[in-house]
């Protein structure tokens, strides 16, 4: 078991954001987190990725207790992820941006360069890799908060509705990426509104509302749910509007 | 008694750091933003009270709600020439550019008024309460009660008013805000004039025991900015209980320790509530 | 555009055979001196992105002890340099260490509490010299007090130390310690998230910074000869050190030294015209300034530069630090 989640519940005051929600994640899993906006797929997503401590509950990688370790210690293991809202660093070039992330496994500037330059070019980024990131626009940050988390060499990716606002043509490119990073062997726990995205990729899905889990199994069983159905208010919807 | 006369003076000034630390915790809460330059708005609070008795005769009735006006349009001005660009910028962007105005206030300051101690006469609020054997000077009296009223007064308009729970819902949550309405670029404008009218009117009730200089902003600020930590960032309720808290303090300080450390003693406390509880009585972090 | 910097470093060198005379050789002194004041802040404020406005803590400290264990043990000021750093270095730790785990409000704050905090017990500490202050030695004793009459020695002293200085700099800035400064200073949600670990990088930046600017002050004890409350430890030290590398370009090598370039005649120039009113303006020029760069090109001059000569390669907008 590489990612175990046990009973994590996340209390914001007396408000749950998350209630005894269960995860288990294989060594080479796909999973897809979905839910309705506020449902608490994204408090779950931050307790996994060491960015908020749970109120209660356990999160376990690879046996050890991660639950209240810093996002860097989670980085350290092997655990990585990316930002629903491209969080590169802006004034510094494509190549810096995954230099930080190689600098992880590659103390020596020479050799973080030499990883950076081969995930960049992994990730389709090298025609642009000494333009400044914020140059990019939406799909090149994306790909570039993508290409930065590879660097840091992680067993398993946390990716945060990583496709949002692409277009249709964006999308599929993005999909063979993520396809790609999976045959690397990375394990992937994916958040995300696009129900396209989450048929065609994912293994499993868990399906999130109010807080709790209410569904979880293989996405064509999740989505013809009639719980699921009613919690996202009819058909869930094919692409969100950003 | 000594002790008692010492504490009660100290309560009196902490209410008048409160009134100016609330409205300093205010912006915290909303906007994430410290203003370096609010000891200068406290500053020229003091000048207006200054520049209203001397030349315009007019008392305090008169120059603390000129102090309050003036310094309201003030931080509203500094809000939309400022403050709103360098919003979502850099870090180094929000801290420089405040700190730059308190530089230009300060020094403008120097240039206009010169560098000599001014006082207002002392028979503009006189007498010296005596309750049992505790003197207490009357300006020091009115200000602090006036100072209380106003920080009560502001605290109850944000809770229990239409436009005070506006304010607080865009610190809460902006983009909420937005969606059920409210325009969260004039809440922020009007937190920004409430915080400099409380700073002025803070000083204009200062300046009536005080001497009034144009370095006075700069450790009125530090004072400002310890209450606002010790007092929970965006906690206006924190302000009022930190404030009394460390006017006690330096009083207490300044009569054990002697005058000069009872600042020292307050930068000491900023340091040590780092270490200790940072999250201050009543705020989050 | 090449020629710019070996021509620049060329000018820099032989400043003193240009430019003779007491007035400029002591002016190119207070430049050099200002650019290492300055430089040494960037690595903290600049690269690392923590602003601290109580810089003035590490120059007084540095500036302090070499005239103390003269005043005292009539040693060479020299003997106190290390001591100064020693200072500043546990300052730095004390001020660093709970604030970093905090959003970069509090680090402000608390040094500008600390400078304060510094300033006031000095002013009154009669060991130190309280209110007074202290003094070096009037004549040198040997060529170890460093005291010369001179400015032009002083000037090749600095400018060895600022090429010490950003020597080291740069060493540090192409290393993963100048790439996890940068990340910080540009997202330290997104940094940590990589693995930076955050809060230990920023103290390190603030120790280093801490030292080299307590180096400053000790070089300025050595060349003045004199340090009181206020010239070490006053608020207007911290922020000098900030606009000089602000006006140039925070978070780069050379913008620091750019700024010194500019401020420091600019300040001699201010001074002397407006005679005793003069230091107000100079400062509400200062203030004017930093205003303005906030405002509208928080880069500094060299950002401002790098956008107006984008234009001839629209297609390759070059980074400032390709690798």
């Amino acid at each position: 078991m590489l990612l175990e989640a046990r009973s994590v519940t996340q209390l914001f005051g007396s408000f749950r954001a998350v209630s005894e929600a269960d995860l288990d994640v294989q060594q080479g899993d796909i999973i897809g987190l979905i839910g309705p906006n506020g449902a608490g797929k994204s408090t779950f997503f931050n307790c996994l990725s060491g960015d908020l401590v749970p109120t209660a509950g356990s999160v376990r990688f690879e046996g050890e207790d991660v639950t209240r370790a810093s996002p860097e210690a989670h980085a350290r293991l092997g655990i990585g992820r990316t930002f629903q809202i491209p969080a590169t660093f802006p004034d510094m070039s494509i190549l810096d941006n995954v230099m930080v992330g190689a600098f992880l496994r590659h103390p020596h500037r020479k050799d973080a360069r030499d990883a950076a330059l081969e995930t960049i070019e992994f990730a389709g980024l090298k025609s642009v890799s000494h333009q400044r990131a914020r140059s990019l626009g939406t799909p090149g940050r994306k790909r570039l908060e993508i290409a930065r988390v590879l660097a840091t060499g992680p067993r398993l990716v946390l990716l945060d509705e990583a496709l949002a606002g692409l277009n249709p043509v964006e999308i599929q490119t993005a999909i063979e990426l993520v396809r790609r990073i999976h045959e690397r062997g990375i394990t992937l726990v994916i958040t995300e509104h696009i129900m396209e995205v989450i048929l065609s990729l994912t293994h499993r899905v868990l399906v999130f509302n109010q807080g709790r889990t209410i569904a979880s199994g293989a996405p064509k069983d999740v989505v013809n749910d009639p719980q699921v159905i009613e919690a996202y208010i009819g058909r869930p919807r094919r692409r969100r509007a950003s | 008694m000594i002790l008692l006369q010492i504490i009660i003076s100290g309560l009196l000034l902490g209410a008048i750091y409160a009134l100016f630390s609330s409205g300093l915790t205010l912006i915290w809460g909303m906007m994430n933003v410290i203003n370096f330059a609010h000891g200068e708005f406290v500053m020229i609070g003091m000048y207006v009270a200054f520049v209203i008795v001397t030349f315009l005769h007019g008392g305090p009735l008169v120059f603390s709600p000129a102090a309050a006006i003036l310094l309201f349009l003030l931080g509203i001005a500094v809000y939309f020439g400022l403050i709103r660009a360098i919003l979502r910028g850099p870090m180094i962007a929000q801290i420089l550019s405040t700190f730059g105005l308190a530089l230009l206030l300060r020094y403008l300051a120097f240039w206009l008024f010169s560098a000599n101690f001014k006082t207002l006469p002392e028979d503009l609020i006189p007498g010296v309460l005596n309750l049992g054997g505790i003197l207490i000077g009357m300006p020091q009296l009115v200000a602090g009660m006036a100072a209380l009223a106003l920080t009560l007064g502001m605290h109850l308009v944000l809770t229990r008013t239409a436009l005070g729970s506006q304010l607080l819902a865009v610190a809460e949550d902006r983009q909420a805000a937005t969606l059920m309405g409210i325009r969260p670029d004039r809440m922020q404008a009007l937190a920004w004039g409430v915080s400099a009218a409380g700073a002025g009117v803070a000083g204009a009730l200062i300046a009536t025991f005080y001497y009034i200089v144009p370095t006075v902003g700069e450790s009125l600020a530090l004072i400002a900015f310890v209450v606002v930590a010790f007092g929970g960032f965006g906690s206006v309720p924190g302000a009022l209980a930190a404030g009394l808290i460390i006017g006690v303090i330096q009083s207490l300080s300044a009569y054990w320790f002697g005058p000069v450390y009872k600042d020292v003693v307050v930068y000491a406390l900023f340091v040590a509530i780092l270490w200790i509880r940072p999250q201050g009585l009543m705020g989050k972090v | 555009m090449r020629w710019l910097g070996p021509a620049g470093a060329v000018l820099l060198i032989l400043y003193p055979w240009i430019f003779t005379g007491p007035f400029y050789e002591r002016m190119g002194a207070d430049l050099l001196l200002a650019a290492i004041a300055a430089s040494a802040w960037n690595i903290v404020g600049g690269y690392a992105g923590q602003i601290s406005v109580g810089h003035a803590m590490f120059f007084g400290a540095g500036a302090y002890a070499p005239l103390l264990v003269y005043t005292h043990w009539q040693l060479p000021p020299l003997a106190g340099v290390p001591l100064g750093v020693a200072a500043s270095l546990v300052m730095a730790v004390v001020i660093g260490m709970p604030s970093f785990r905090l959003r970069g409000h509090y680090f402000s704050m608390a040094t500008i509490a600390a400078a304060e905090l510094v300033r006031i017990v000095v002013g009154n500490w009669d060991f130190v010299g309280a209110a007074i202050g202290l003094m070096g030695p009037p004549v040198a004793r040997t060529v170890l007090d460093l005291s010369f009459r001179s400015a032009v020695p002083y000037y090749y002293l600095f400018l060895a130390v600022l090429i010490a200085l950003l020597g080291t700099t740069w060493l540090l800035e192409r290393g993963r310690m100048g790439y996890y400064w940068r990340a910080i200073q540009a997202g330290e949600r997104a940094a940590r998230s990589l693995g930076v670990p955050a809060r230990r990088y920023k103290l390190y930046a603030l120790m280093l910074s801490a030292a080299f600017t307590s180096l400053a002050g000790s070089l300025y004890a050595l060349m003045v000869g004199f340090i009181d409350p206020d010239s070490g430890f006053g608020i207007l030290v911290s922020i000098e050190m900030i606009i000089t590398a602000a006006l140039g370009g925070v978070g780069t090598l050379f913008g620091p030294l750019i700024g010194a370039i500019i401020l420091v005649p600019l300040k001699t120039a201010t001074n002397s015209a407006f005679g005793g009113g003069g230091s107000g303006l100079t400062y509400i020029l200062y203030g004017g300034i930093i205003l303005l760069l906030s405002r509208f090109e928080p880069g500094g001059l060299l950002e401002l530069w790098y956008r107006l000569t984008a234009h001839r390669a629209p297609e390759q907008i070059e980074a400032r630090h390709a690798a």
